[in-house]
């Protein structure tokens, strides 16, 4: 075998990449022995050994969907690998994590997920444009710049999120000297003086963990699917993806709407 | 010589010897340093300026002097790779800086250049010397033997080094729930042996993903 | 230090009674305790301020002033985030890199012309960054952004440094700047390209750079 001096620090084969970690902060090995995982499509960037891409929807798979995947839509952006070997995922060289869940459960901004282990069950959040986790085993996920923890009571600019563990979900929290008061009134009526920026935020109070990262460039846009058109459901309007809110609603800067539209929800 | 500054610039310290590097790519320098804009001319035919299926040029300038110079372009991370004798094939838009002494060249990648839309041509870089190459978040180098091939995404593929041979594979198929065609996806598979460097991102190939 | 780098992208600021913080709108990410963001209308140290801020966002919208008791984070765009500590010095820093800085910290305007006469002025022009650029002076700190990440160059007396305008991101010390075009420079741009000149900085001081020729 020939050796290349000086061709960057490492150099990987199946024997030295890491199993179920990461290779660096951006890239992540997965391996895979008979076993199988779901992957978003589009984030395999190579891989030895032997494996199988299948779409989500391919008969032998049917039993595995049923019992891991509860998001119809969002379906055909999935893929199932199986097969034996070392596997690299990654994500526009966005930082990638692993996360283990052990009992447990762990919402997450629908873009943020690349890939999860059977073993645990997905399904759509009730806050439109997130996903929950439930169950035991690893998942792993991007984030722009490393995911900072934060124990709650916190308040967190809405694109700064990745998402939560054990919180009760979050709640909106607005400004008040923004909404309220002579200078808001001001604003109102003159549109003059601008805003921070920052009038809006969610709000995690409780026992928990909250997974932010440093951006307000959001992650692609990954949709969740649409829920029933149920009363009760919240975004259950039974709108295409990509709709916006039903225009007339009035609606503050950097409110759920715009966020829904962001991710084309 | 070339160091890297961080993950992200190269530093090449020069006592009057030359580097070419990719145009525009000079962040800063000190001491005294003169530029020279390349053309295909004297580097052969086509040298390195690179076809694409564009129509786009990739331009190349020529600095000399006594100093360090630095080089970065769009915060890309930087590879440096040192070759001794053998031959770097690597996406031109990857390729920021060689020693001057490397001789640089195209070479016809036929389907993989297509179906990746990024030219019909590959830059090689062959001789004695280091070239830095770029990708979006840190290379990842991947060794290649006969007990181990590798299949790579092509928008992750930046660049490789040593004998290896290429293949296409497609058969990845994708069906929807909705029963939806999903089409295939084709990836590249590296027989021999040898090194490919892939970058933890995919630019946009119309090969499908995977 | 009120800044603690808690990753390459992210800050945490420690707001306490009667000290003030100012950022860039729309940078904080999270914040715990009670804190309030104001919009500075005319605020700060009055018009210089407003002229900062109008050039932070390219527009009418001014800085926030950051008060209250509790902790806050700061990122902007997922740029790169460097603290830089002044103990007396000068930074001159371009407007729309600053994600936050201490109100300890004295903030002014400058004419990056004024030492380079009339190719100073160019300089702002071709560069599209303005005539101006802001100098904060004092005690205190500063977090910079930076597309990828910074490196500081030394700039000694007998060693000026050349750096490409695109890619200039702040610098501090008894430093002079004029513009300079290197040896065949001109010729490989293109005359009348914006990227003929260099900001050749001399004396002694550190440049800060970022790894890319994007501009913010």
């Amino acid at each position: 075998m020939s050796h290349y001096p000086g061709a960057g620090p490492t150099v990987y084969d199946p024997m030295t990449l890491p199993s179920d970690d990461n290779v660096n902060n951006y890239t992540f090995c997965v391996e895979l022995k008979g076993s199988q995982w779901f992957l978003q499509k589009g984030k395999m960037i190579a891989y030895y050994g032997q494996m199988d891409f299948n779409g989500i929807g391919h008969g032998r798979l049917d039993g595995l969907v049923r019992t891991s995947f509860h998001s119809p839509l969002h379906a055909s952006d999935w893929v199932v690998a199986q097969g034996s070997g070392k596997m690299l995922l990654a994500d526009r060289a966005f930082d990638v994590n692993s996360y283990d869940l052990e009992e447990g459960n762990l919402t997450i901004r629908s873009g943020n997920l690349l890939a999860f282990q059977p073993s645990l069950a997905l399904k759509q959040s009730i806050v439109p444009g997130f996903l929950t986790l439930i169950g035991t085993g690893k998942f792993v996920a991007a984030s722009n710049g490393p995911v900072v923890f934060m124990e709650p009571p916190i308040r967190v600019d809405p694109q700064a999120l990745v998402g939560w563990a054990d919180c009760p979900s979050p709640c909106h929290h607005y400004d008040h000297g923004y909404m309220a008061g002579l200078m808001g009134g001001l604003r109102a009526m003159t549109g003059l003086g601008g805003a921070s920026g920052e009038e809006h935020q969610f709000e995690f109070v409780g026992a928990g963990t909250v997974l932010l990262q440093s951006t307000e460039v959001l992650m692609a846009e990954q949709a969740t699917g649409v829920v029933p058109s149920e009363p009760g459901v919240p975004g259950g309007y039974g709108a295409p993806a990509g709709q916006p809110q039903q225009p007339g609603v009035p609606r503050l800067p950097g409110q759920l709407g715009d966020l829904q539209r962001r991710f084309g929800l | 010589m070339f160091r890297l500054q961080g993950s992200k610039v190269l530093a090449v310290d020069m006592t009057g010897d030359a580097v070419k590097a990719k145009n525009g790519s000079m962040v800063a320098y000190d001491g005294q340093m003169a530029f020279k804009k390349m053309s295909g001319g004297g580097e052969g035919i086509r040298g390195m300026v690179t076809r694409r299926i564009t129509g786009e040029q990739m331009t190349v300038m020529e600095v000399s002097g006594h100093g360090t110079c630095w080089f970065a372009d769009r915060a890309s991370e930087i590879n440096l790779v040192s070759l001794q004798g053998d031959k770097l094939y690597v996406e031109s838009s990857n390729l920021l800086a060689t020693d001057a002494g490397l001789r640089t060249g195209t070479s016809f990648t036929g389907l993989r250049g297509a179906s990746q839309g990024n030219g019909l041509f590959t830059t090689t870089v062959e001789g004695h010397g280091q070239a830095a190459i770029m990708s979006d978040g840190p290379a990842v180098v991947l060794r290649v033997s006969r007990q181990y091939p590798l299949t790579v995404d092509p928008g992750a593929y930046i660049a490789h080094q040593g004998n290896l041979s290429q293949s296409f594979q497609s058969g990845v198929t994708f069906r929807t729930f909705m029963g939806e065609g999903g089409g295939e996806a084709f990836q590249i598979r590296f027989e021999g042996d040898g090194l490919v460097y892939v970058q933890p991102s995919e630019r946009n190939t119309i090969a499908g993903d995977v | 230090m009120p800044f603690r780098e808690i990753n390459s992208k992210m800050v945490e600021a420690t707001v306490m009674p009667g000290q003030r913080l100012f950022s860039q709108r729309g940078a904080m990410l999270a914040y715990k305790g009670e804190v309030s963001f104001t919009p500075n209308i005319q605020g700060g140290q009055g018009g210089v301020m407003s002229m900062i801020g109008r050039r932070v966002a390219n527009e009418d919208t001014p800085l926030m002033t950051v008060e209250g008791s509790g902790s806050v984070l700061f990122g902007h765009g997922g740029h790169h985030v460097t603290v830089v500590n002044l103990t007396g010095d000068t930074l001159f820093v371009e407007a729309d890199r600053l994600l936050a800085f201490e109100g300890t910290l004295q903030q002014g305007t400058m004419f990056m012309g004024s030492q380079g006469g009339v190719m100073g002025m160019v300089r702002g022009q071709i560069s599209g960054q303005g005539l101006f650029t802001t100098t904060l002076k004092g005690h205190g700190s500063v977090a910079v952004m930076a597309h990828g990440g910074v490196f500081e160059v030394p700039i000694t007396p007998q060693r000026p440094v050349h750096v490409d305008p695109q890619a200039y991101v702040a610098h501090y010390g008894d430093v002079r700047n004029k513009l300079s075009t290197a040896l065949g420079w001109r010729d490989m741009v293109g005359r009348g390209s914006g990227e003929a000149f260099q900001l050749e900085l001399s004396g002694n001081g550190v440049v800060f750079v970022q790894a890319s020729e994007e501009k913010l």
